[in-house]
Formats: C-alpha cells, structure tokens, sequence
C-alpha cells in the first residue's frame, strides 16, 4: 500500500477541496486513463483496491501507471471522546484529488480490455470518473 | 497532410469577459503570429477548430477579410474537464517553408506476449516543409524481439523530405515485461506485512495520546 517513507509534519490541516485540477489532467505515459469529474479524498486503500481490480482483470498483459500519492494524513479522534485535549491521531493516508486529474494510467492492451478494467478500477473509488484516451492532436 | 479551410474574423474586444461572450456564441478565439509581423487576433469556428485540430500539427488556410493564409497550429489551450477548447495560437507559414514540428510514433505490429512496449519518445522532432508534413512515422515492431530489446530513432521510417532531429542512436521504446501480474502477487504479500505494521504503529499512537 502507498504510504509516505518519511513526512516532516505528521498531522496536517484537511486540504481544500473547491477549484479544478491545474497540472497531471492529461494521459502521459500510457494509452488509456481515469480522469476524477468530482472531488474526493483518495485513501491509499482505495488506490490499492483499484490497482488490484484492473491489474487482475488484466492479468499479466500491460502496464498499470498510478499517477497520484497519498501524502497527506487526514486525522479522527476516538470515539467517545470529548471535544479539546489536541488533535486526533493520523487515521488514513489520502490525496486530494480534483475534478480533471488522471488517476490511472495504463497500456500495452485491447480496447476492450482496457475499459473492462478501468471500468472495474473506477467502481473501487469514491468519485465520479471518466475514462479517457491519449489524444495525439494540439488540443 | 491536407489543408483545413476556415473562415476566421478579426477580434476587436480583448480580455477574459470578451473571450468568454465568444466561446459562448460558439467562437474560439485565437492568435496568428510569425514572419516578423504583428500579432493578429481572430476568431474562429469552435466546432470545425475542434475537428480540425484532433491531429497533430494541422495545417489550416484561413480566410481572414477575403484574404486567404496558411496558418499552422502551433498550441491549443483546452479545459481538462470540460474539453472546450479555449485558445489557439497560429503561426504563419508559406508553401515550401521549413518548420520545426513534433510527430507522433505509431507501432506497426505487436510485442511479444508477455511484454509491453515502454516509449521515451512518443513523438519525435523533424524538420519538414509546413505542406507536407507527415501524420506519423511509423516504427515496426516484431513479436522475436524479448524484454530489453531497445528501438532507436534509426529504426524509425523516416519519410522523404523529412530531416530527423534527434540522434540515430537516442532511444525511442524499449520492450519490457508485464509486471502486473507479478505485482499483484508481490502486493499481496506487502499488504498483509504493511496491515500489520499499521496496525502496532496506530496501537503506538492511541497509547501515546493516552
């Protein structure tokens, strides 16, 4: 699972969640993406279940490009616990995805395959997706 | 590769509210530059601007005031989400006149099972003639070849007229074995062990923060 080696804060503010995404909104390595329409927090187990999902539907033909890194903590306090005494304990590991970032990537097979398993990939997430191709023009 | 012909009309209010009242009114607007003249603004049809521009390098020739130009399209600008484009940048270019292009590389055939293909160039430098510059250049690959093969820029077909930029011994691809399935495999094992250690290290927080 996709977790950060090392991070200088541990606990952070929740990250806003409003506006576009400016950079990685186009498909770069590989022939097909996923590309977010909504917002949302992605939790590296989401990831991980979504790797899995296409990866097997797959099996051992093309390649799998994950384009996103979960390296911000999101905190939860105990339940039970009144209000005060700090911060809660780092709970999940996410990336603040915004609508237009390409999630996946992925090449090396079929039409048909590949919308199977982006399909399958995008199911495993908690926002809407499109599924999108390498385009070779200008724009 | 063919001309597109559009009719483009000058732009007379510039910023942010006029550009948007033009995407509005199904106008993209654009900017046409080079040969040392001043910069023109113009506007022109988005649908056809659209069609035209989903290849590569496309060669317009625009109708501006009854006059006719060739036009290349140097860069779009495009909403990642909506997929509207927003802004074209044109250069001038005449018959016969070199240019300085990228072209996207086409696979013609399949890897060997098991393998993918791993591209460092997708699309190569040339130097063309702004008229005819090719679609694609084409690189054939063969099922024999196993993981570590390399494919050159000198392995590419290179059509006549064509002067390639980039040196014959730069890489283009290079073929690799899948490791999809060997990944999930190796994940497998990873997540069990990772599962684990979150677990003793989220058990370590909840007793520090009692």
């Amino acid at each position: 699972m996709l977790i950060p080696r090392k991070v200088k804060h541990r606990k952070q503010h929740s990250p806003k969640r409003r506006g576009h995404a400016t950079g990685g909104t186009k498909v770069s390595f590989g022939e097909w993406g996923i590309q977010a329409t909504t917002s949302a927090y992605l939790t590296n187990r989401q990831i991980e279940a979504a790797r899995i999902a296409m990866t097997r539907h797959i099996k051992r033909g093309g390649k799998v490009w994950i384009n996103v890194f979960p390296d911000r903590s999101l905190t939860k306090k105990p339940a039970e616990t009144r209000m005060g005494s700090g911060k809660g304990s780092p709970e999940w590991w996410v990336v603040n995805v915004k609508p237009g970032r390409v999630l996946f990537e992925l090449s090396g097979v079929s039409e048909d395959i590949a919308k199977e398993a982006l399909t399958r990939a995008i199911h495993k997430l908690p926002l809407k997706a499109r599924i999108i191709k390498r385009e070779e023009g200008d724009a | 590769m063919s001309e597109v012909k559009l009719v483009a009309e000058s732009r007379e209010s510039f910023g942010k509210g006029a550009a948007r009242k033009l995407r509005a009114a199904g106008r993209t607007p654009a900017v046409i530059y080079g040969h040392g003249h001043d910069t023109r603004h113009i506007h022109l049809p988005a649908h056809e601007v659209a069609l035209a521009l989903r290849i590569k390098n496309a060669l317009l020739e625009l109708t501006i005031a009854g006059k006719s130009e060739l036009v290349l399209v140097k860069s779009a600008s495009k909403d990642p989400f909506t997929q509207v484009i927003e802004h074209v940048d044109l250069v001038e270019v005449k018959k016969g006149e070199k240019v300085h292009v990228e072209i996207p590389v086409h696979i013609i055939g399949e890897p060997m099972s098991g393998t993918v293909l791993d591209f460092e160039h997708k699309t190569v430098k040339v130097e063309a003639e702004a008229t005819h510059i090719p679609s694609f250049i084409e690189l054939h690959i063969s099922k024999d070849n196993l993981a570590g093969h390399h494919y050159l820029v000198s392995n590419l077909i290179v059509p006549d007229g064509v002067i390639m930029e980039l040196e014959n011994t730069e890489l283009v691809a290079s073929v690799v074995e899948t490791r999809a399935g060997v990944a999930d495999e190796e994940s497998n094992t990873e997540a069990t062990a990772e599962g684990e250690a979150t677990e003793v290290a989220a058990a370590a927080d909840d007793s520090a923060a009692e």
